[in-house]
């Protein structure tokens, strides 16, 4: 398991009062964050830009050392046991950096293979697995510069899996990428998790991408958790409008009114076609059993019903509207 | 750590094979043929083939032009070591690729060394034909014991390498090449008895030719090249770059390490 406990990251900086003045400031990107990724699972670490994600990731990753806190990965110090804790982890980012361009896809694994100190018939098994996971095994002798930004990045995934990482980094590993590849891609990182076994934190601006694979999700603004929970759970927290539309055979304005008055605190508006009535509903709660009870009370028939759910991504918006208010 | 090495060895050869850095090939050649052709040019054109008996007692030879083209031959080899050497985690910086470095469990030293034996080639690649142009300018290439000059070499390497641990760490934090580098280099060509002896320099510049492995690199390999002197009267040149060695090395670990973290947090933080 991995596990940060109270880890802050702070910098001094200095800030120019005038052209001969400056002051020295401290600023911290991360602070007493607690976080912990388990084996096989796949944790979302979410929040807008300049929230702390990428320092946070940073600094699991042992690139960066946290100012205070501790960071184990299966027990090991992740500062003080630095070269072991490497070989347990990868990480892989968005975009095209990360690889060499000169070099063919083979020749890029060979490379970080030998970095993780693999060698012989072990790494060249490796890299043939590799290269036939993300599907480049007919494009292994193509130098990188010739590659498309996809192929790049199912390059970036079989460099970040060379040394068979028990967990891995993905920060937004989906960047910029087509749909359909981005969907194989998806796939892919749900398959680490439960056939590999692997814990997997995600980053990424993509919300639905992060609801679909995250078993649990971190969600951190100006470098403190202000929520952790799974995704179902975050989104029933934060968010509470359920829009509901609703069509049904024609509805007495009797009924009409006797709906409005039990359904208090929501947003109804009633439209009468030839022969239905149009039912549109803001609530803060899922009134969907509300109206199907009603309906088989009356006997009155449900011609079409379409709840639309909040989505994490509304979470999120709810979140960042009450923090900026 | 071998397999860093050859890791890195190898990934350089192909890049080189690939895109061979002529502009540095030929930069570092031109720059030894400039001062071969200025030397030339100011010895029989300016002062007549004169030298002043001062020069020969500091040189330890009346043989101006080899005494130049040697200089400008390990002037060069010194040069291309410092900036193979000293530009690789900037490079790796710049191309995005220094986060993946080090994101592995390797050795810096061995990422190093591969990058130094791999540079090596293409060093000895300028050091041929420099010689080859040297000698069209009156450098002799007989009765030259190349087992001492291999000698020599192999101490300025070291010597070398861990000043450009040094000089790489200042690139580092400036994130800067070219201002960095030249200014050294410039220093170099003055005070290092290129083209002239570091006794002719004033008391309060002196100094720095004493803190150069080339100033003593360039002695040993006059020494065994025009002089053709025994390997014992090398003893005092070749240890005095082992400790000019050994005192760089420690120093260019430390800042290096230091400078790596500091770029991390300076770039990524």
């Amino acid at each position: 398991m991995i596990e940060a406990k109270g880890i802050s990251k702070c910098y001094t900086i200095k800030k120019r009062m005038n052209f001969f003045r400056s002051e020295k400031q401290i600023v911290c990107a991360v602070k007493k964050l607690d976080l912990s990724i388990n084996e096989g699972e796949i944790v979302g670490l979410l929040g807008l830009n300049g929230a702390g994600k990428t320092t946070t990731i940073k600094m699991l990753s042992t690139l960066l050392n946290p100012t205070e806190g501790q960071i184990t990965v299966d027990g090991d110090d992740a500062v003080k046991d630095a070269m072991k804790v490497k070989k347990k982890i990868n990480m892989i980012a968005g975009g095209e950096r990360m690889l060499y361009w000169r070099l063919t896809g083979e020749e890029n694994l060979r490379y970080f293979g030998k970095l993780y100190q693999l060698s012989g018939l072990q790494l060249e098994k490796r890299i043939a697995y590799l290269l036939d996971q993300v599907g480049l095994s007919d494009s292994k002798d193509v130098p990188v510069e010739l590659y498309s930004k996809g192929m790049k990045q199912r390059l970036q995934i079989a460099r970040g899996l060379i040394n068979d990482p028990k967990y891995l980094f993905l920060d937004e590993p989906t960047l910029g990428l087509d749909a359909p590849v981005a969907k194989q891609l998806r796939g892919l990182v749900k398959d680490l998790a439960s056939q590999e076994n692997k814990g997997i934190l995600l980053t990424s601006h993509y919300l639905e991408e992060v609801e679909e694979l995250c078993d649990r999700v971190y969600i951190i603004e100006k470098g403190t958790i202000i929520l952790h929970d799974t995704p179902e759970k975050i989104i029933a927290s934060v968010v509470k409008n359920y829009h509901l539309m609703i069509e049904t055979s024609s509805l007495s304005v009797a009924l009409q009114n006797k709906i409005k008055k039990e359904l208090v605190n929501c947003t109804i508006q009633f439209t009468d076609l030839t022969d239905s009535t149009s039912i549109h509903i803001d609530a803060p709660f899922d009134p969907t059993s509300f109206f199907i009870n009603i309906c088989m009370n009356e006997a009155i028939s449900i011609l079409k019903l379409e709840l639309k759910r909040p989505r994490l991504e509304d979470a999120i918006l709810t979140l960042a509207k009450e923090k900026s208010a | 750590m071998w397999l860093s090495i050859s890791a890195t060895f190898w990934r350089n050869y192909l890049v080189m094979r690939r895109a061979f850095p002529w502009s540095f090939f030929l930069g570092h050649i031109l720059s030894a043929i400039y001062i071969i052709i200025f030397a030339y040019l100011t010895y029989f054109f300016v002062f007549k083939g004169d030298l002043s008996s001062s020069f020969s007692a500091y040189a330890g030879t009346n043989d101006y032009l080899s005494y130049c083209i040697l200089g400008g031959l390990l002037y060069s080899f010194s040069v291309s070591l410092l900036m193979i050497t000293s530009r690789t985690l900037i490079t790796e910086l710049r191309e995005g690729t220094l986060e993946s470095l080090l994101l592995t469990p390797s050795t810096r030293k061995g990422y190093f060394l591969g990058y130094v034996a791999q540079g090596l080639i293409r060093i000895m690649m300028e050091f041929l034909v420099i010689i080859a142009i040297g000698s069209l300018f009156g450098l002799h290439l007989q009765q030259i014991n190349w087992f001492h000059v291999l000698i020599v070499l192999a101490i300025l390497i070291l010597s070398t390498f861990s000043m450009a641990l040094v000089l790489s760490s200042f690139m580092l934090f400036f994130r800067d090449t070219y201002i960095t580098q030249n200014t050294l280099f410039v220093l170099m060509g003055l005070v290092c008895s290129i083209t002239f002896p570091s006794d002719f320099l004033p008391e309060g510049v002196r100094w720095i030719s004493h803190i150069m492995p080339l100033t003593y690199g360039v002695d040993a390999l006059r020494m065994v090249w025009i002089e053709g002197v025994a390997i014992n009267d090398l003893l005092t040149p070749l240890l005095k770059m082992v400790i000019l060695g050994l005192i760089y090395l420690p120093i260019g670990s430390y800042l290096m390490k230091r400078m790596e973290k500091y770029v991390l947090e300076k770039h990524f933080g």
